[in-house]
């Protein structure tokens, strides 16, 4: 039975912006909002929107990524004819490949597609925060009878030369494409997220194959062909929340954005589309007496006996008494000890953050870093980590980084 | 084949005691029970099976079975979904013979034919009101180096309170036992006796060749409880072995004692000590993580995930999907599953059932000797 619309995940990112998070961990297993990874949002986009085959693509770094996965159970993905399927490039009586480009990764999959003979196919990112239904977009991609279209957002005029900006006329048909153009003429934003008709898709990247000079990419060689030959392009209007989540900034502000979802847009706590993950199956969080927490989000298996303001913690997380926590990203497993100061920064999991050290800093004036610490650190004690600094070592007890 | 399980079936009685606390299991059975803000009673033994190597488990519904169906749905949560074993949900009318039991020994009667075709040499049989982190393994162990028939788990404890205002036995039998070292003694059917006794935690393991014999012949002689009909006329031919259980134990044995074992997991050390073992697993239910709001005021509490705190609590356990608004004021209280405190309402000593909603403005209050009931989807 044909399926009518697969979903292909793009998730061979290196993520090397996000630094000391992504030195042994793929970019969309990078954990996200409390109890969540990156890659939840796309996955349970797809299982809420109705796609229930999803092949994911990775390459780099893809052990904790693919155990994450594992038969896609929490996403409701273990199906017996489809469900979710990691794609990592494989050993071919020719030599084996790495995925040369985001097209030549779909490329290499194409006998995994025809399995289930779709009508069209949509590819997705693994690098971004959105809460999506695909299943709008499908239809406004059958309205308008196109064979390619891409979800689009506007930006404001100013940030558009950041972006692949697609140019479109009033019925949303697309004339023209622009890779961070120094004169915008449009400022709606490629989302990379695309809708294909299979048939055209599968032409396209045959041809794009046979192009030794190609760089095998969507942006820059597939959406120029389709262009090339007038083939019917169309771009999507997605007004909701979407972060690129690439880089420290704007994945700290992400997790900030999470703690208001009265203004930011977005809001986890939706019962018509949930957001699923693997979970962690610890016991109920604890608030101790004398604790104080403000404005915060707090996940099982946490222990709380020091200060929490406006921060997000992961499971298991522990604050001792007397530690203070602001403007914070607290993952999975850390430990903070009594007397440390934590603020405005992202501390990844497993770390230790030794008695009375202080990492990072509130911004004053220009200075508005995120203090990063990586996996499995540890901080000593009256260890000093400055607002810009990306521990990717353990600092000795009294030592400073900035 | 490589020995990655025990050799021994679990059988769960879901029902036991059910009689105890008639509000809660108004809508449900023991089993299902919340129970320390994210589980049910269940979770505990079930878990505890899997940590232990045993995967292949019966549970013996005999009514109000709903809840746990729900709750148990494939077993998958307790890595009970096998191809041999697995969990195994048997409820009354199943087959012609089998109706609704009174005790064990009817029970078991309804699936001597399943008991007869399985492998496991021996039969771990089990309640669901003792809530532990039980190694089954060190108790099978222990079965096996001491030669018993039987091994019954115990603990040390005094009787609930509840038991010394009983006018008759029509809420069950509990049975506390002297010992000869390690052997059973005597066993006393609901005794009423002051101080610390061997108190018999309903854990048993038997060889199941054994236990169909036993089952067969206290059937045909029309007898239903296993400890009282067929171990305490036998302790002298039957080698009983009494297994000593000096791990956290959780008893719920009337309303006061589950409001009692809930706040006292809100003391760091009961829980680490519950909780410090292999993970209790229960139903997943893709809350978010609980959101604390400005303003809010929390102390001593323990909260699972999905919920919204505005306004203040203080010693309480807080269940999935709680909402308490702005101004509320909830004080030593048990808030089950979705619960709604509305705003300004004032709470103290409640146990709150899934669904329940305290409107505004609203106070009610209970004491610690008897917190007040609400029942599932009633609006205060």
């Amino acid at each position: 039975m044909a399926k009518e619309m697969i979903a292909m995940l793009l998730a061979g990112g290196q993520g090397s912006r996000l630094y000391a998070l992504t030195e042994k961990l793929a970019k969309p297993a990078v954990p996200f909002g409390g109890k969540y990874r990156i890659i939840d949002f796309p996955l349970s986009n797809c299982v809420n929107s109705g796609i229930d085959t999803v092949g994911i693509l990775t390459q780099y770094q893809p052990l904790e990524l693919n155990e994450y996965i594992g038969n896609g159970q929490p996403w409701d993905l273990d199906r017996l004819y489809g469900g979710v399927h990691v794609l990592p490039p494989y050993q071919k009586a020719s030599g084996s490949d790495w995925y040369k480009g985001t097209a030549n990764a779909i490329y290499q999959n194409i006998s995994f597609i025809e399995r289930y003979d779709p009508k069209y196919v949509i590819i997705l990112s693994g690098d971004q925060i959105c809460k999506q239904d695909y299943s709008d977009f499908l239809n406004f991609h059958k309205e308008k009878d196109a064979e390619f279209s891409v979800a689009v957002m506007e930006v404001p005029w100013e940030e558009a030369p950041r972006f692949g900006l697609m140019v479109a006329d009033e019925t949303d048909k697309i004339t023209e494409f622009q890779e961070k153009p120094k004169n915008p003429k449009s400022n709606l934003a490629s989302m990379g997220i695309y809708i294909f008709n299979w048939d055209i898709l599968k032409k396209y990247l045959e041809e794009d194959e046979a192009d030794p000079k190609s760089e095998n990419d969507f942006g820059n060689n597939i959406i120029p062909n389709l262009l090339r030959d007038n083939r019917r392009m169309y771009a999507y209007h997605f007004s909701g929340y979407w972060k690129d989540v690439g880089t420290i900034s704007s994945l700290w502000e992400a997790n900030m954005e999470v703690l208001d979802p009265e203004h930011s847009g977005i809001n986890l706590f939706d019962e018509d589309w949930k957001i699923y993950s693997r979970n962690s199956g610890m016991t109920g969080h604890k608030i101790s007496a004398g604790a104080e927490v403000e404005n915060s989000m707090i996940t099982d298996g946490c222990r709380i006996k020091g200060t929490v303001k406006h921060s997000i913690l992961f499971a298991g997380v522990k604050i001792a008494e007397g530690a203070v926590v602001e403007d914070a990203v607290i993952m999975g497993g850390t430990t903070i000890r009594s007397g440390a100061v934590v603020k405005h920064c992202i501390v990844a999991e497993n770390v230790t953050i030794g008695e009375n050290a202080v990492v990072g800093a509130m911004p004053s004036g220009d200075e508005n870093g995120v203090a990063t610490i990586g996996a499995g650190i540890t901080i000593g004690e009256n260890a000093v980590v400055g607002p810009n600094a990306m521990v990717k070592n353990n600092i000795e007890g009294g030592e400073e980084q900035w | 084949m490589v020995n990655s399980n025990a050799n021994a079936l679990g059988i769960i009685f879901p029902n036991s005691y059910d009689a105890l606390v008639p509000e809660l299991v108004n809508v449900r059975l023991m089993a299902s029970i919340p129970f320390a803000s994210r589980y049910r009673l269940i979770d505990f033994i079930l878990s505890s099976m899997t940590h232990s190597g045993i995967d292949n488990i019966s549970v013996m519904v005999n009514n109000n079975y709903h809840s746990l169906m729900d709750h148990l749905d494939s077993g998958r949560e307790w890595d009970l979904v096998r191809k041999n074993g697995g969990l195994h949900i048997f409820p009354p009318f199943a087959e012609k013979e089998s109706k609704p039991y009174v005790g064990r020994v009817t029970a078991l009667a309804n699936i001597l034919d399943f008991l007869r075709d399985e492998k496991e040499k021996y039969v771990i049989m089990t309640d669901t009101n003792v809530v532990v982190n039980f190694d089954f393994n060190a108790m099978l162990q222990a079965h096996i180096e001491s030669g018993a028939d039987v091994t019954i788990a115990y603990n040390e404890q005094e009787l609930p309170e509840s038991v010394f205002t009983y006018q008759s036995n029509d809420k069950g039998f509990y049975y506390t036992f002297d010992l000869d070292g390690t052997r059973v003694k005597k066993i006393y059917v609901n005794p009423r006796t002051h101080g610390v006794l061997n108190f018999a935690m309903n854990i048993f393991i038997i060889e199941r060749e054994m236990l169909i014999d036993m089952v067969n012949t206290a059937f045909v002689r029309g007898q239903e409880y296993f400890e009282r009909d067929v171990l305490l006329p036998q302790l002298n031919k039957l080698n009983v072995q009494a297994y000593k259980y000096d791990g956290y134990v959780a008893r719920i044995s009337d309303m006061k004692s589950y409001f009692d074992e809930n706040m006292k997991l809100l003391d760091d050390y009961n829980l680490d000590a519950l909780f410090s073992g292999p993970p209790i697993y229960t139903k997943i239910r893709d809350d978010n993580p609980t959101r604390y709001i400005e303003g809010a005021k929390v102390q001593n509490v323990m909260s699972a995930d999905g919920c919204v705190i505005e306004g203040e609590v203080e010693n309480s356990v807080i269940f999935r999907g709680v909402r308490i608004a702005k101004g509320a004021k909830v004080k030593n209280c048990i808030l089950m599953q979705d619960t709604v405190i509305e705003s300004g309402a004032n709470v103290e000593y409640l146990i709150t059932d899934k669904n329940v909603v305290i409107t505004a403005g609203k106070e009610m209050k209970g004491t610690d000797t008897f917190p007040v009931y609400i029942a599932k989807f009633q609006q205060v």
